[in-house]
């Protein structure tokens, strides 16, 4: 008996095949490992080689969102602090909300009347119902101390960031086919949870109005408008970026100095050290495949389960 | 038969009879053809309802089923030391000399492998299914496989293709892996005594509607054949989630006079509808084996099957038609086996497979495997968990530790009850004539 796996070797041995029928092959043990061994796997088939430039511009959607999210927590910041009041948020939405629209117009190229009638009872009813709300949401919270309030609010824009689809728009623009991610759902209810805590330590029911419509503005809408964006014009989503990050990085500097080397080491941490970490360790990718691999359909299954 | 060659095995597995499937089989066949080459066999699984405790079935074979409750898919809750004093009493009392543990996702069998290997016992895994590498649930699996196979004396796969995987997964040398396939019971698998007619061709689909089975190509498949051919029927048995959608394609198409849906067949009843058809399809997307292909072709059936796994290893390329997993492809083979069908005579597709396979030839071969593992040198416990170590960096300490534990409680069950306390169990001798008498009779 032949524990070593070698067989018995003699000039006219039938040649090995790879079956399972017709019992032990004459000349060869069961454990028998021939030279086709693993023929048939197939190493790293499906990785895709990825270019350091290419991989640093896709980070600049990310940097950007977190400039985004920076600017509104200034804003936050700035208000509770007195230093803008009530009437210049207002203007502030205003802008934003009229600057956002015709983004959205000059981008998307489908300019009917009837959509647009239908956009503006949709933001007006949306409007209203907040401006209703905004006494419950002043006095949502007074039992609570602001420091509560505070690091709630931080943890829940941590949880909005780490959650947020940055690749994709969780508002959809009207006639988008698919469903949002759970994670992206989290992800902006993170944020409206956060900019209602922060605006009920606000001192008038104008200044809550005020900032949860902005709050609201930037965390709902702003993703759609900077997808709208990049899917017109890279160059164009480029441009946008950079500015926007020069943008925040200058607040940040009038704000505190040290946050802004925070914010500065974050983005080139995004922007440059992580690309460079993902093509380095890409180097240790190891995939294989072979006949053992479940096989994959190739038509959709249609039905929901 | 001398009595140094006389191998006293312990199988290991959570799955045995009453439950059903391919593992079951495979243990219950080769258990029964061992017993007659004159091995001592024990079967170890968990209890199946309240069959708990210890059984015999069919020629002596003695069954422990330990009354540990199953909690996910017939699989007893890993618990990794539970198990260890009711599998040393079972090693001790019943003076084993080998375990042989089935099937790559029983809980018990890892377990018991472990327990054994800590004792010092010969250890054989027989691995029964194919795994990838890329999903979660998977990587995590082979992880465990490669602790319960680090420190295996021989393993067996029933396919070279799950050779390949399992050596793979488990970073085995390959000449520790046997390949020993699985066999079909030829005399339970007859022909029907008269050919079935050929005016009408009766398409047989037998397996659990569940996507890995490749329910969903079958909705493809099943509506184009129909509207190819007039004269082929299908015959669907089995149950499963995808069963609906089978039903919804039976609707939508107004094919309920030519698919007949049986629902759950028993295994006992599985000739008596392979026999009615033509033509056996196999749709599964992934098979180590396939033993449903053997049934049928033992039934005289000719088989088309998707190119997957250990499938082309099955069966002569003449007595198989191979496609890829695709809907055009599939109806292409099924063309092809309709047009091969005169050609086919029931009975000498039978006698074939009687000769290609047959149970006692697997036991011998495993009685190889058994030789092997009991030449194998015994490595003290430093020995072995240097080889664990291997495992990876945080899994090798890990898997270090849990050997470290296991061996101390043996330890401590050793002087808590010492196995010089423990009696052995009498052999029930059973007759030569009697062990054969009663495979007949199964058979």
């Amino acid at each position: 008996m032949d524990c070593s796996g070698s067989g018995i070797s003699s000039p006219h041995r039938p040649k090995w095949r790879k079956v399972a029928y017709g019992g032990m092959q004459p000349g060869f043990a069961d454990n028998h490992t021939d030279e086709s061994f693993l023929e048939q796997m197939v190493m790293n088939a499906s990785v895709v080689k990825r270019d350091m430039l290419k991989v640093m511009l896709d980070s600049v959607s990310i940097s950007e969102y977190l400039c985004i999210v920076a600017l509104v927590v200034l804003v936050w910041t700035y208000t509770l602090t007195s230093t803008l009041d009530e009437n210049s948020l207002l203007l502030l939405d205003v802008s934003l909300l009229v600057s956002g629209f015709l983004i959205l117009l000059f981008t998307q190229e489908m300019l009917s009347l009837t959509l647009l009638l239908r956009y503006f009872l949709n933001i007006s009813f949306f409007i209203t119902g907040l401006y209703v709300l905004a006494p419950i949401y002043h006095t949502l919270t007074r039992s609570i101390s602001s420091d509560s309030i505070w690091a709630v609010t931080s943890s829940l824009l941590l949880l909005h960031l780490f959650l947020h689809d940055y690749s994709e728009s969780t508002v959809k623009a009207p006639g988008a086919m698919k469903n949002p991610s759970l994670t992206s759902c989290i992800s902006v209810n993170a944020s409206v949870v956060a900019s209602v805590f922060i605006a009920s330590r606000l001192p008038s029911r104008l200044h809550v109005f005020a900032l949860v419509l902005f709050s609201l503005q930037v965390f709902l809408f702003a993703p759609l408008v900077t997808y709208c964006i990049k899917k017109y014009s890279f160059l164009l989503h480029l441009c946008f970026s950079i500015s926007l990050m020069i943008m925040t990085l200058g607040f940040v500097y009038m704000l505190h100095h040290l946050l802004f080397v925070l914010l500065l080491s974050l983005l080139v941490f995004v922007n440059v050290v992580c690309p460079y970490w993902l093509i380095r360790i890409q180097e240790y990718k190891f995939e294989i495949h072979g006949p053992w691999d479940e096989a994959k359909l190739c038509f959709d299954i249609t039905d929901s389960d | 038969m001398g009595d140094q060659r006389r191998h006293r095995v312990l199988m290991v597995s959570d799955f045995f009879y009453p439950n059903f499937g391919g593992v079951e089989n495979h243990i219950y066949y080769l258990a029964q053809c061992l017993l007659k080459l004159g091995h001592k066999v024990v079967v170890l699984t968990h209890a199946y309802g309240n069959r708990s405790g210890v059984r015999y079935v069919t020629g002596g074979l003695k069954v422990y089923y330990v009354p540990w409750r199953p909690f996910f898919m017939q699989n007893t809750f890993p618990t990794i030391y539970g198990t260890l004093p009711i599998v040393r009493t079972i090693l001790i009392r019943e003076r084993i000399t080998i375990v042989h543990g089935h099937q790559a996702f029983s809980t018990l069998c890892h377990e018991a492998l472990m327990h054994a290997r800590t004792m010092g016992y010969k250890v054989v895994f027989t691995d029964h299914s194919l795994y990838g590498f890329a999903d979660a649930g998977s990587i995590h699996m082979n992880k465990v496989l490669q602790f319960t196979l680090a420190d295996v004396s021989q393993a067996i796969c029933v396919s070279h293709t799950s050779k390949e995987n399992t050596v793979l997964r488990s970073g085995l040398p390959p000449e520790k892996v046997f390949v020993i396939p699985n066999a079909v019971d030829t005399a339970m698998f007859k022909p029907a005594d008269e050919r079935p007619s050929r005016e009408e061709i009766v398409i047989v689909v037998i397996s659990r509607l569940v996507y890995r089975k490749g329910a969903d190509l079958l909705v493809e498949v099943i509506p184009e054949v129909c509207r190819l051919n007039p004269n082929v029927r299908f015959i669907i048995g089995g149950d499963g989630p995808k069963r609906v959608r089978l039903e919804e394609m039976r609707e939508k198409h107004s094919l309920q006079d030519r698919v007949e849906m049986l629902g759950a067949v028993p295994h006992a009843q599985v000739r008596s509808v392979l026999i009615r058809g033509h033509i056996f399809l196999n749709s599964s997307l992934t098979e180590a084996f396939c033993i449903a292909i053997l049934e049928a072709a033992s039934c005289g059936l000719l088989t088309v099957s998707t190119r997957v796994g250990g499938v082309p290893e099955v069966l002569p390329d003449d007595m198989i038609v191979l496609a890829e997993p695709d809907p055009s492809d599939m109806v292409e083979a099924i063309q092809k086996a309709i047009t091969m069908l005169p050609k086919i005579d029931l009975q000498v597709m039978h006698n074939r497979m009687t000769e290609l396979y047959n149970w006692h030839d697997v036991a011998k071969r495993t009685e190889i495997v058994y030789d092997c593992a009991l030449k194998c040198s015994s490595q003290s416990l430093l020995q072995r968990l240097s080889r664990y170590l291997s495992c990876g960096a945080w899994a090798g300490k890990l898997f270090c530790l849990v050997m470290i534990v296991g061996f101390l409680l043996w330890q401590l069950l050793e002087l808590w009850q010492p196995a010089d306390d423990i009696e052995g169990v009498p052999d029930v001798a059973l007759s030569e004539n009697y062990v054969e008498d009663e495979l007949q009779k199964t058979q």
